[in-house]
């Protein structure tokens, strides 16, 4: 797949490149916003790590070994599950365990479905595949998640009026709970099936664009393009009702109460 | 079953020093209820009174397991409430929070909730259930095909009246049931709660900060103020001399009576 003829940017068309950022930073300069400094070392932080991300995947393709690509796999999930952690207002009870567990299972199966089934390279383990496959898969999945998991928690602080009102009239905590988790499983799903709805016409996605740029057929790249957003959405959907499921059962006691340290409203 | 006499009337809830302790937000630990000891009887109306934040709603949440004690027993007709699963003493304790919930659909649909909620099968409009707890509620059969949410809130209480109701529980609590309505209406609603434990040996644990309301429907008062019991009678005793200083106290703040 991999055109013989692809262009290597060398250091001078590097730095030509590099030179709208100094004109950026002109600009900004210029205009009196302040903001040179930030742009600067911005700017530079990024240059640094897609360096190192550059050097590393080398490294890790050449050496081409199981287990390293495993262990890549896990520190990419466990950034994720830490971003995640990072971002969150309200974290709902052992959002790490919760939250970690769900990346693992479902990002992880979809990974494994997709890539071992559907694109089916050997060995399965070839970097060269498994690591952007699930980068792309991670990266979406833990947008949702983020949102599925804010949103739960936002749910049934807001809607502990009607929790207590379905518990004192017999129901169990999951019944009880329902109308929060739906609703939050709503609120993960919408921004796949927005992206699903513009693609190819609002902007050109970046893997068919880059498998194009590098020599592919715009065909086949269509065909990896369809094949990948539908393993993301997959792998949305999973991660995000797996964090709901098992979620949920935390603001609950075996009792089928609704715990007191959910504040309330 | 040993079931409890007391001076002749039948015990239907007791609780025997109870205590609830909480962490505050700084991890402090703070007692809601200290040393709780009542008995409420079977078909009477016992009413907790006392100002807000004093752990009235606290101490109701205790008995259909809202909540849980730190220690302390509850005595639901002769057996520890901690000993039944907490969906079958649901099923025997109701209870009626202070703001009407309604579910976004027909009072009917409403109603038939606790019936969905346990997998049973659902009442029909012309049921015998269903008609049975709209008359207890004082409630006329022509709203149930109405949305809930458009009722006025005092028939949105008695809605959510007949809805813990209409399982036939032995006990039901309510939480302020009156406040968020006005006079006329909290009094309307407060003579059907009479009316309901004469009729059907029905067990009515109230909490309320409205002294006036505890007056009027009390067979029982328990005067309750910072987590502990302060003073327990009938309402004749308790409002015409207090024996403790803060009933006393609360008794003089005339604001209270004006609810």
């Amino acid at each position: 797949m991999v055109n013989q003829g692809i262009i290597n940017l060398n250091l001078s068309s590097l730095s030509l490149a590099y030179g709208m950022v100094l004109l950026t930073i002109g600009l900004a300069r210029l205009q009196r916003i302040g903001q040179e400094r930030q742009m600067l070392v911005a700017s530079l932080r990024m240059v640094l790590q897609l360096l190192a991300v550059g050097y590393l995947l080398h490294i890790v393709f050449s050496v081409n070994n199981p287990l390293l690509v495993m262990l890549i796999l896990l520190v990419m999930m466990g950034l994720a599950v830490q971003v995640m952690g990072a971002r969150a207002k309200h974290k709902m009870p052992r959002f790490y365990l919760v939250v970690g567990s769900s990346i693992f299972i479902g990002c992880g199966g979809v990974t494994a479905l997709f890539c071992f089934m559907v694109v089916g390279y050997s060995p399965w383990y070839d970097p060269r595949y498994l690591i952007p496959l699930t980068g792309m898969i991670i990266g979406n999945s833990m947008n949702s998640a983020s949102l599925a998991a804010e949103r739960l928690a936002a749910e049934i602080k807001q809607r502990r009026e009607e929790i207590e009102t379905a518990i004192c009239l017999g129901a169990t905590a999951r019944q009880a709970a329902e109308t929060a988790v739906k609703s939050a499983f709503r609120a993960a799903l919408i921004p796949t099936i927005n992206t699903m709805a513009a693609m190819g016409i609002v902007s050109l996605p970046g893997m068919m664009t880059g498998q194009i740029l590098s020599g592919t057929e715009p065909a086949i790249a269509v065909r990896y393009q369809i094949a990948i957003m539908c393993a993301i959405t997959g792998s949305v959907a999973f991660t995000s009702y797996l964090i709901l499921l098992q979620g949920y059962r935390h603001y609950f006691t075996a009792a089928h109460q609704l715990k007191d340290d959910v504040e309330r409203g | 079953m040993v079931k409890d006499i007391d001076g002749g009337k039948a015990v239907m809830v007791s609780m025997e020093q109870i205590t609830l302790v909480r962490r505050d937000s700084d991890g402090r630990k703070v007692a809601l209820l200290e040393d709780i000891s009542f008995s409420a009887h079977r078909g009477e109306i016992t009413v907790i009174v006392g100002p807000s934040g004093g752990g009235k709603s606290s101490l109701i949440r205790l008995i259909n397991r809202l909540g849980e004690p730190t220690s302390g027993k509850i005595i639901l007709d002769g057996e520890d409430i901690f000993h039944i699963d907490p969906l079958t003493l649901r099923h025997k304790v109701a209870m009626v929070l202070q703001k009407p919930f309604m579910f976004e659909e027909t009072v009917l649909a409403n109603l038939q909730r606790p019936f969905l909620f346990r997998q049973q099968p659902l009442p029909a409009a012309e049921s015998p259930e269903v008609l049975h707890a709209l008359e207890l509620a004082r409630l006329s059969p022509e709203l149930l095909k109405r949305d809930a949410r458009t009722l006025s809130l005092g028939e949105q209480q008695r809605v959510n009246l007949a809805r813990a109701l209409i399982t036939g529980p032995r006990v039901v609590l309510l939480d302020e049931p009156t406040s968020a309505l006005d006079r006329p209406t909290g009094d309307q609603l407060a003579a059907t709660f009479h009316d309901i434990s004469r009729a059907q040996q029905l067990t009515l644990l109230l909490v309320t900060h409205d002294l006036r309301l505890a007056g009027k429907i009390a067979d029982f008062l328990i005067y309750l103020e910072g987590g502990r019991i302060c003073e327990t009678g009938t309402p004749s005793e308790l409002l015409t001399e207090p024996k403790s200083a803060e009933l006393v106290r609360f008794l003089a703040e005339p604001e209270k009576w004006e609810e």
